[in-house]
């Protein structure tokens, strides 16, 4: 499902290099839920980006359901992220001027469905979410916690096989982190969605099967 | 979808907004406006030019050393179909006396005047003269005064109105005789011959026919239309308008500049939303569409509300130039507001095609990682 062989990332910023990542290979099956742990700068958000297709390694490849993504073009790599991925982040990243019904319309209407079906669509992922009342709030209406279920909706709605969670858990108190977390297990559990979470909160890293544990760029420890 | 969102994210900078679209209008206004304006001038001007259309005038072929047309010429001038009316000048300058005073004057020998000219006061009578509006004016003629010229005694029957728009024959500065009197002062051939078509379609005809009759062996006169002037003249006001237009153009250009501004502003200001877009499956090709958007509401609201506008400030700048505003709703008007409609909307989005273009180059992860 997730395959990373030997990857490596360097940051160039003029004259020195930050390695961000150093080679590092993983295996995700589907339908799993793997956990990444490790301290702050260590490296898990470059590698979540990587498997998301949102960065290229600098060595190494990526495969994404067998398909070798260094192949595959801006719009390959576009159509991968709007149909196979979904994306969590910690600020949830929510586009301010769209209400929570629209945010999560937005990637279907990228994929270019028709106007009833992705009112439809949105309409149910706000309410698997718990936020059916509060689907025509802008996101500067809704609370913290709110605003990232509305994000979670967003990330399903084309349907996707692969969840990445970056610290999705990060800004929030611990009641609406827990709901969060409820709603990510419950998916992967329910749906068979593939989960993988950066965190460095060990309660949060509980919900998965597997923990990889990252130190400077290197993948110290699997349990 | 896409049309609302770029109305959202307008609004989200609505005083940034407001000024772009106030640059745009300004910029189509002052085109548009200056369109209608040059159109209403030209109008204006025309319309004195009009009834000479139909007029051809034929002078001596000065190039071939000829310097006046003779009697056998006008005869066979006057057997040329096509002519509604054959009208030969002469003319030359003599000292005239006028209550002691000796000015010099044009001295026309023409008959039919009324043909031509526009009698203000007074009539046409045989042996008596008509004195131009200008002459009249400064020597204070009065109708039934007397003038003498060369020995011989005319009286004043009729003062000419001013005549703006001709200028093959200006008869303000000039006494008008008639051919059988002329020939009391000066044993002169015809300086000039004024004809008059019966319709526009035959000045070709009546020119071929010159050529034919007359100009056969050598060329002895050459013939001017009007109607050819007037074309020149016409062609002088478009590169007028053309002129005045770059300038107000100028003003669209700042309009320009200023979107060109605002978006890169508001693509440096959007870059993370721009990387959020593109991380749940926005194409390049969808942020360029989304910016392109936003400019094509700026500069569609711009350029049709200045379009609106430009028809008051064209009816403005017709009552302050021209005194009155009746050229305004000529089809060309409508013309120019579409042209600078179409200018403004072009601005916009050639403004906006580089921030466009830039927002929608963004690497995804730079795009997310930026504050
Ligand atoms: N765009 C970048 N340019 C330069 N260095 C970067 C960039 N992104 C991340 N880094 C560096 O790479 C390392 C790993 O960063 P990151 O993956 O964000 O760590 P984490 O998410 O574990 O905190 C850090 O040292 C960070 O400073
Ligand atoms: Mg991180």
């Amino acid at each position: 499902m997730i395959r990373l062989v030997d990857v490596t990332k360097v940051y160039r910023s003029g004259a020195y290099e930050v390695v961000a990542l150093n080679g590092v290979s993983m295996n995700v099956e589907t339908g799993e839920f793997v956990a990444i742990m490790g301290p702050s700068g260590s490296g898990k958000s470059t590698l979540l980006n990587l498997i998301g297709c949102l960065d290229k390694p600098t060595e190494g490849k990526v495969f994404i359901n067998g398909v070798d993504t260094s192949q595959l073009s801006d719009k390959g790599l576009t159509e991968l992220r709007r149909d196979t991925i979904g994306f969590i982040f910690q600020q949830y990243n929510l586009i301010p001027t769209l209400t929570a019904l629209e945010n999560v319309e937005l990637p279907t209407i990228f994929k270019g469905a028709s106007k009833l079906e992705r009112r439809k669509r949105a309409e149910e992922l706000l309410s698997i979410v718990g936020l059916e009342d509060e689907m025509h709030r802008k996101p500067s209406e809704l609370s913290g916690g709110q605003q990232q279920r509305v994000a979670i909706a967003r990330a399903l709605a084309n349907n996707p096989s692969i969840l990445l969670c970056d610290e999705p858990t990060g800004n929030l108190d611990t009641k609406s982190g827990k709901a969060v977390m409820e709603i990510i297990r419950k998916l992967n559990e329910e749906e068979g969605v593939t989960v993988v979470l950066v965190t460095h909160d060990p309660s949060v890293a509980e919900f998965a099967e597997r923990i990889y544990k990252i130190i400077d760029g290197v993948i110290t420890d699997v349990s | 979808m896409y049309l609302e969102l770029a109305r959202r994210n307008l609004g989200r900078a609505k005083m940034r907004s407001a000024l772009a679209v106030i640059g745009i209008l300004i910029g189509v206004m002052a085109i548009a406006s200056i369109g209608i304006f040059s159109e209403s001038l030209k109008a204006t001007v025309m319309e004195n030019f009009q009834d000479l259309a139909n007029e051809l005038i034929v002078t001596p072929a000065y190039s071939q050393g000829y310097l006046s047309i003779d009697e056998r010429t006008v005869s066979k001038l006057r057997k040329i179909p096509y002519a509604e009316s054959i009208i030969p000048i002469k003319s030359y300058t003599e000292l005239l006396d006028y209550r002691g005073k000796k000015v010099p004057v044009n001295i026309f020998g023409i008959d039919y005047v009324e043909e031509l000219f526009e009698v203000e006061k007074g009539g046409i009578r045989r042996g008596e003269a008509v004195a131009g509006s200008k002459i009249a004016e400064r020597l204070n003629l009065r109708i039934g005064g007397k003038i003498i010229i060369k020995g011989e005694e005319f009286r004043i029957s009729g003062i000419l109105k001013e005549e703006g728009a001709r200028f093959d024959i200006n008869p303000n500065n000039a006494i008008l005789i008639s051919i059988e009197d002329f020939g009391k002062l000066k044993d002169a051939e015809y300086s000039k011959v004024i004809v008059k078509v019966e319709s526009l379609e035959y000045i070709e005809a009546f020119k071929k026919s010159v050529d034919r009759i007359i100009n056969s062996r050598e060329e002895k006169v050459s013939v001017f239309e009007l109607k050819m002037i007037i074309e020149r003249i016409e062609d002088v006001f478009g590169q007028m308008t053309i002129f005045l237009m770059a300038i107000a153009a100028v003003s669209l250009f700042v309009a320009g500049v200023s979107i060109l501004n605002i978006m890169l502003m508001s693509t440096i200001e959007r870059t993370k939303e721009i990387g959020v877009m593109r991380a749940i499956g926005a194409y390049r090709g969808t942020i360029l569409r989304i910016f392109l958007t936003e400019a094509l509401i700026l500069g569609v609201a711009g350029s049709i509300i200045g379009g609106v506008l430009s028809l008051a400030g064209g009816y403005a700048i017709d009552m302050l130039v021209l005194g009155s505003a009746k050229y305004i709703f000529q089809a060309s008007s409508v013309l120019y507001i579409v042209e600078g409609i179409l200018f403004g909307i072009a601005t916009a989005l050639v403004s906006a095609a580089y921030p466009a273009w830039k927002a929608s180059r963004l690497e995804p992860i730079e795009a997310l990682r930026y504050e």
